[in-house]
């Protein structure tokens, strides 16, 4: 059983690093208008493929030890964290998808953006930090980030409706991209809660 | 599809295993302070433990914690082994059945005991192992004990299978027919309170997985106790866990919080099997 929670969790690893890796890449590629969709849909199948075997994993080791208490909310938990981090890669690939959508995009304000995935960056950092140290504190402290992030896409989304001053294909592509990162933070929001599951069995 | 007809096609024998609310239920048994041994050793301390009526509590725990001794203080079984003694209170219903006037053969009848291995009587019959009970008790109408045979061999599972049998010996059918024919045995006398001392220990898979289903089904009816070296089974077929741990009682509780999210860390480690 210890040598498979071991594999289990370098496997969430291997996935988190990789889908910290397709956010950021995704974002810097946006803002300096950089066309990157063909990787960031390798980077997004690679996740899923590593989701897919994360699943088996779980499967397997659920089947061969019938696992409880603390191994089994492991378990539970890594299912969840992987499909989160499966996600965060195909926010990204649709993140590099808004440039192939309305092309070049270099005369719009891209301020928000910026603001936004710094701050959403740094949430998957702390997910991941969470889970790798089991720091149920780190693990809460996402909600609160994420309820930030949710108030500024929406305060924005409303605004940039009355803006006369922004382009339609501007206002489309930084509300799509925001929507697109604020859906990242609500998974890292996810992971954080399935972090504090293991240490403490409750559920948020 | 209307909720009525899907309301139809629920089997709706047990209550339903997602009800996990059981303030509800009636406290048949509850056992305080108790204490008991063999000669100077002491094998069970202060232990105080409460069983709700219609639910199935498994006990757990390492190999000579005492869920043995401990089950056979609940049906006064424990006493007949020389040099065992018990001290504390077992309240059955109220009734405290360790009361110098309380006749160890009522007590026994209200609760019924499942042993380790099956132990037919092997020179009666099918018929005769299950009306046993019946007779001793002074039953003699053949009406009434035939009744009482096919009813309780149904509530077992078995009359389908040996309905037909009922003159053979109780020893040539299979050991998980054995086992479900002592639990129609315990069950004619109509106990309150069955206990099973690790039922399904000698069975193989199939012949387990009946037992399991069988016990599921008789908490409709009765309160159930089983012993169990098995986790598995135990988070399977019970409400509610106990873990005996050196002869004291660790943890209780709901059987998916002992085996989700156990307070006590041996309990954990126990589950977990880390130890044991």
């Amino acid at each position: 059983m210890d040598m498979g929670e071991e594999r289990l969790s370098n496997a969430i690893g291997d996935m988190a690093t990789l889908a910290q890796d397709s956010v950021v890449k995704a974002i810097e590629a946006y803002e300096q208008g950089q066309r990157v969709t063909d990787a960031a849909k390798k980077r997004a199948d690679e996740l899923s493929n590593l989701s897919a075997e994360v699943e088996e994993l779980c499967v397997d080791l659920l089947a061969r030890y019938q696992p409880v208490a603390t191994d089994l909310r492991f378990i539970k938990s890594c299912l969840e964290i992987s499909y989160g981090f499966n996600r965060f890669g195909r926010y990204a690939y649709d993140i590099a998808q808004v440039l192939e959508l309305y092309g070049d995009l270099s005369d719009c304000d891209k301020t928000e953006v910026h603001e936004i995935s710094e701050k959403v960056i740094k949430m998957i950092e702390r997910s991941i930090q969470s889970f790798k140290t089991r720091d149920t504190e780190l693990a809460r402290s996402l909600r609160k980030d994420d309820d930030e992030v949710d108030r500024t896409y929406l305060k924005y989304a409303a605004a940039v409706a009355k803006d006369k001053a922004t382009t339609v294909r501007c206002a489309l592509a930084s509300t799509l991209v925001l929507r697109y990162l604020e859906r990242i933070a609500d998974h890292a929001c996810y992971i954080g809660d399935s972090v504090a599951y293991i240490i403490t069995g409750t559920k948020m | 599809m209307t909720s009525e007809v899907l309301a139809d096609l629920r089997i709706a024998t047990v209550p339903d295993r997602s009800v996990r609310d059981f303030s509800s239920y009636k406290e048949k048994m509850r056992v305080t302070d108790l204490d008991a041994g063999f000669g100077k050793k002491k094998i069970l301390e202060d232990i105080s433990i409460s069983f709700k009526e219609n639910t199935v509590t498994a006990l757990i725990g390492p190999s000579g914690c005492g869920k043995s001794t401990f089950i056979r203080c609940l049906n006064r079984m424990h006493e007949v082994t020389h040099g065992a003694w018990i001290n504390g209170h077992i309240m059955l219903d109220g009734d405290d059945i360790l009361a110098p006037s309380m006749d160890p053969v009522t007590v026994r009848r209200r609760i019924g005991m499942v042993f380790q291995k099956p132990n037919p009587f092997p020179t009666m019959s099918i018929y005769d192992n299950v009306a046993a009970g019946l007779r001793l008790n002074g039953v003699r109408d053949k009406k009434v004990i035939s009744a009482a045979v096919e009813d309780t061999l149904k509530k077992s599972f078995l009359w389908d299978e040996i309905g037909d049998r009922m003159h053979e010996s109780g020893a040539s059918i299979s050991g998980g027919q054995q086992q479900r024919l002592c639990i129609a045995r315990t069950l004619a006398v109509q106990p309150e309170v069955v206990l099973m001392d690790e039922p399904c220990s000698a069975l193989d898979p199939i012949a387990t997985a009946k037992i399991e289903e069988l016990i599921t089904q008789l908490k409709a009816t009765y309160t159930v106790i089983v012993v169990t070296h098995n986790m598995q089974q135990a988070a399977r077929i019970s409400d509610f866990t106990g873990f005996l741990y050196l002869g004291r009682l660790i943890e209780v509780g709901p059987t998916t919080e002992i085996f989700q999210n156990p307070k006590n860390e041996l309990t954990e480690r126990y589950i977990s099997g880390k130890f044991g």
